[in-house]
């Protein structure tokens, strides 16, 4: 009878290790396809327009600011600054940190406070932002109807549809949807290289998914689950853009919450959080893992921000760790001449 | 004797009212839809080990139950017919359907 009971206890425990989420790997696999809205396929045609218009300068008012600016492909797809600094426009400073576009395609909210559910209504913020490229719609499309070289190629990648707000949103979308991520030492792991990444980054998976927590957020193969979390950055009431998804709602659990970032590259798109207020891996895995800046008076503080008591070592193997999620740079030749 | 009515008919209402348990694990609601009917009570256990906080904006079955912690229940009563959808607040990729008739 106690061999039964020792024999059944010990099958479910290798039941429960063979489902733990550093031995099944086919979560963290990245997937073979781009997913894709019915209303706006990726074409080459639409995915080059879109290339165009994301490094075309002409679409700000200074005439010195694109997408790029703020999130280039050099620059982890963010822009290495604390928060949005459009330096063309007036040098006006925006209050967030740019979100990296890597892996947008993913990810079912944009913005950091989510306000935008598809890339398509994300893509056109930015342009008119006043703090970004502050150029109004309807002073933009006019200016692109007037050059012959975007009227053909809206025309090939959108056939009667014109220069709009929906296609100019929709090609630019487009070419995001392209960003994603190459294989990283991590992934080759996944596959069943055990040699692709070192032992210590190994020991470092094994606290990310227990001891550290960081899966309770950063799970699935984009290292996120979409969740939006206040991490306690700010003690008090919060003001302004602080606010964050609240601002979308003022429902109770929206209360400083931003959403959670991928960590496909992280070691690329420094520096870190919404206000780009921590420089390193190592600090920011701190404060994750160590219950947020401010332990006490945060309002609306997520239940999985909890102090997980990890040591210096133990961050230093969690950051080895996040290191293997960087690939090398996607394929792109970036554009230096403009449709005229 | 229209109190007495009243008072039976709620009895008899409660009586056949239904709880279904939507359960919130790995990030999913299990089920993902449910055909309910009106008066019978949503209840949603966190078999989690974090946080969830189920809500509606549907006008007729507006709920939002606040930020549930790990190993709670917390139940709502269906108000009104209709279909609508239940989101996370936290977890936005969750989603749960209901048709209640």
């Amino acid at each position: 009878m106690i061999r039964t009971l020792a024999l059944s206890a010990l099958v479910a425990t290798l039941a429960i290790t063979s489902v733990s989420a550093t031995e099944d790997m086919s979560k963290w696999l990245r997937p073979s396809e781009i997913p894709q809205p019915k209303n706006n396929k990726l074409t080459p045609e639409r995915i080059e327009l879109g290339k165009l218009l994301y490094f075309d300068t002409r679409l700000s008012s200074s005439g010195e600011v694109s997408c790029a600016t703020c999130h280039h492909p050099k620059r982890g797809w963010t822009d290495e600054k604390p928060t949005a600094k459009a330096v063309g426009v007036d040098g006006r400073v925006g209050p967030r940190n740019s979100p990296v576009v890597l892996n947008t395609a993913y990810q079912n909210r944009q913005f950091w406070d989510g306000r935008a559910r598809t890339l398509e209504q994300q893509a056109l913020g930015p342009i008119e932002a006043d703090v970004e490229m502050n150029m109004p719609l309807d002073v933009l499309l006019p200016k692109l109807r007037k050059i012959k070289g975007y009227v053909e190629l809206f025309e090939k990648a959108y056939p009667g549809e014109g220069i709009t707000e929906k296609t100019l949103a929709k090609a630019i979308a487009s070419f995001e949807r392209t960003v994603v991520s190459t294989e990283s030492p991590f992934d080759k792991y996944a596959k069943g290289d055990k040699y692709a990444i070192s032992d210590k980054a190994k020991e470092g998976f094994e606290l990310f998914a227990g001891k550290a927590g960081c899966i309770n957020c950063h799970d699935g193969f984009n290292f996120t689950d979409g969740s939006f979390h206040n991490i306690g950055l700010h003690d008090g009431e919060l003001q302004g853009k602080e606010l964050g998804r609240y601002l979308v709602k003022m429902r109770a659990a929206w209360y400083g919450v931003m959403k959670t970032p991928t960590l496909r590259d992280v070691a690329k798109s420094f520096p870190y959080f919404h206000d780009g207020s921590v420089k390193t891996l190592e600090e920011a895995t701190a404060i994750c893992a160590g219950g947020g800046r401010f332990e006490h008076n945060v309002k609306n503080k997520s239940l999985s921000i909890v102090d997980r008591h990890l040591t210096k070592e133990e961050i230093d193997k969690v950051v080895a760790f996040m290191h293997t999620l960087t690939g090398p740079d996607m394929d792109l030749t970036i554009p230096t001449k403009f449709p005229q | 004797m229209k109190k007495i009515l009243l008072v039976a008919v709620l009895a008899v209402s409660t009586l056949f009212s239904a709880d279904h348990v939507i359960d919130q694990k790995g990030k999913t609601f299990i089920p993902h839809e449910i055909t309910v009917a009106v008066g019978d009570t949503l209840t949603f256990k966190n078999s989690d080990p974090f946080a969830h906080n189920a809500y509606t904006d549907d006008e007729a079955n507006e709920f939002d139950i606040g930020m549930q912690s790990p190993g709670t229940n917390a139940s709502v009563t269906i108000k009104a017919a209709g279909t609508f959808s239940v989101e996370c607040a936290i977890h936005p990729n969750m989603l749960l359907e209901v048709t209640a008739k």
